[in-house]
């Protein structure tokens, strides 16, 4: 188990995707038409730059207090999906933009 | 599978019925269809096609065929050109240069119909593919869903397309196209959704988008579903309910538009004496037909949402057509009451189809075979393969009505599905079914007799 988790943790920044109906998005669309929902998942620890640490030893040193700060890239979209269209269980249609990634990175 | 091994006479009476389709044309060996840019193109190499070409337009520039046939020039020029690759030529739907090939083709074409400009034949190739291939592929696609009550076809294949980059790019440009302004009447963009509709259905494959257009429906869900999946509101009504026959000559100014229309009277004619329903024997080129009316003004859609019927029609009525009603009305009905269309579409839900099978030669030869063959009317990549209803074990009837024992018999099958939907088979059908069987064996015969004397 502890290798496994290991492995999960190591993996780096991708693209992963997922069927799921438009109602499971939870943006208050209700219908049970399925989509297909790309997001970024994994670790960025190669991207680690002497900003990062900086930060981190900043921070450390009780210099930067009271501001919320990140010193540690992160996993997210570069680039969006194309716009999702459905009908809804009202019949009407819907267009959705930046639902989903096309592209991650880390940033 | 060892059902649909030869059964000669519907297959010969399939391939005399094509071969009188064609009889209008040429006896010259028929080339493999060659596209009319590239007939343009060997037809201006060639110094006599290229004048008697253009001679032809200037006689057929007045749109009148008694002048066309008067003049002894008009009648020359038509003689040599009926030899040249350019009278053969046909179309790819959605090839590269359709425009221009469709108007080469109506170039010639257009001035030439003879008597009912309705009943034009189709500018594009025969359509080869067959349905249970884009069945399968659309099977495929879907795995083994469980067949529930709730399930939903229309449902599913929205999902199949969504799950496709392409196919959900592609019908999300056409939904967010058609489906801004919003309000009532003409509020949407119409003709920029026609266009993206356009775009859709020719470069989205016909697995993934015939699934969209017609899903078998059991609830109202998904007849509903089905109805909306052109976006009627913007691409089918308008404010006004229009004149069929004003939209019909519309659309025939438009070379496009004019060869969609053809198309589909062409590839889902009803005719009483197939099995299929259509004349053509083609569920697939029927279906094809009707996706490529879609982003036109004559465009068909599933006028309600009851699952049990399929009701279906375009966005026009006979009304204010004067002395032309009777026509009207007719040729409406060419789109209302189409049994080809229907069966067609029944079809696609449950996975039966027309098959072709390629049975010649290992058919028992008659004298007949031959002849139909050697006659070569036929495009090439189908002269041998014959079209067959699907055998379903159990259901299929044999007729052995002529009592000559050198004619094989003849099989009809209709698939149990299809039994028990009220709609396919009209109550005249249903009453004389064996006096319409009969019917087409006369028919059969009569038509092989005439080809033989004929040739």
């Amino acid at each position: 188990a502890r290798m496994k988790r290991a492995r999960v943790r190591k993996q780096p920044c991708t693209l992963k995707e997922l069927e799921v109906s438009v109602s499971e998005l939870g943006l208050g669309y209700v219908s049970d038409e399925t989509v297909l929902f790309r997001y970024c998942s994994g670790t960025c620890e190669a991207a680690v730059r002497n900003y990062d640490l900086s930060l981190q030893s900043i921070r450390g040193k009780k210099k930067i207090k009271k501001e919320k700060v990140r010193a540690r890239p992160c996993c997210r979209p570069t680039e969006y999906d194309d716009d999702v269209s459905f009908l809804d269980s009202k019949n009407h249609y819907h267009t959705i933009k930046e639902v989903s990634a096309k592209d991650c990175g880390c940033v | 599978m060892n059902m649909l091994t030869p059964m000669v006479p519907y297959s010969l009476f399939l391939l005399a019925q094509t071969a009188l389709t064609f009889s209008l044309s040429p006896s010259v060996s028929w080339p493999s269809h060659t596209d009319c840019v590239h007939a343009n193109e060997l037809c201006t190499a060639d110094q006599s096609c290229s004048s008697r070409y253009r001679t032809l337009r200037q006689c057929l520039a007045g749109r009148d065929r008694d002048t066309l046939l008067s003049s002894q020039e008009c009648k020359n020029a038509m003689e040599v050109l009926q030899e040249s690759p350019l009278y053969l030529c046909r179309c790819r739907r959605g090839m590269k240069k359709e425009l221009q090939c469709l108007q080469v083709y109506w170039g010639i074409h257009a001035g030439l119909t003879e008597g009912d400009e309705f009943y034009e034949t189709s500018p594009y190739e025969p359509v080869t593919s067959r349905l249970s291939d884009i069945f399968r592929l659309a099977s495929i696609n879907s795995g083994s869903e469980p067949v529930s009550s709730k399930h939903n076809a229309c449902l599913d294949a929205a999902k199949f397309c969504n799950v496709n980059d392409a196919c959900k790019r592609l019908r999300s440009t056409y939904i967010s196209t058609c489906n801004t302004g919003g309000g009532e009447g003409e509020n949407c963009a119409r003709r920029k959704c026609h266009r993206a509709l356009r775009t859709f259905i020719e470069r989205i494959p016909a697995d993934l988008s015939y699934p969209l257009l017609f899903c078998p429906c059991r609830d109202q869900p998904c007849a509903e579903r089905r109805r909306q999946t052109a976006v009627p509101e913007c691409s089918f009504k308008r404010p006004e309910m229009p004149n069929c026959m004003e939209i019909w000559a519309n659309c025939r100014q438009d070379p496009v538009c004019r060869s969609r229309l053809s198309d589909f009277i062409t590839n889902c004619q009803s005719s009483p004496q197939s099995v299929s329903g259509c004349i053509r024997d083609n569920y697939a080129a029927c279906l094809g037909a009707y996706a490529g009316l879609i982003g036109f003004d004559v465009a068909l859609n599933f006028l309600d949402s009851d699952p049990h019927s399929i009701s279906i029609g375009p966005w026009c009525s006979c009304n204010g057509s004067g002395d032309q009603e009777t026509w009207c009305e007719r040729y409406l009905k060419e789109f209302t009451q189409n049994r080809c269309l229907r069966n067609a579409i029944l079809a696609f839900g449950n996975g039966t189809d027309v098959v072709h099978r390629q049975s010649v030669t290992s058919a028992p030869r008659t004298t007949i075979t031959p002849k139909v063959e050697a006659s070569n009317v036929l495009p090439d990549n189908q002269s041998d393969s014959n079209i067959l209803p699907e055998v379903d074990p159990g259901i299929c009837t044999s007729f052995q009505e002529i009592k000559n024992s050198s004619t094989p018999e003849l099989r009809i099958c209709v698939s149990e599905s299809q039994h028990n939907v009220p709609n396919l088979r009209t109550d005249e059908e249903s009453h004389s079914g064996t006096q319409q069987l009969q019917a087409s064996i006369l028919y059969i015969t009569f038509t092989l007799v005439f080809r033989l004397s004929m040739s």
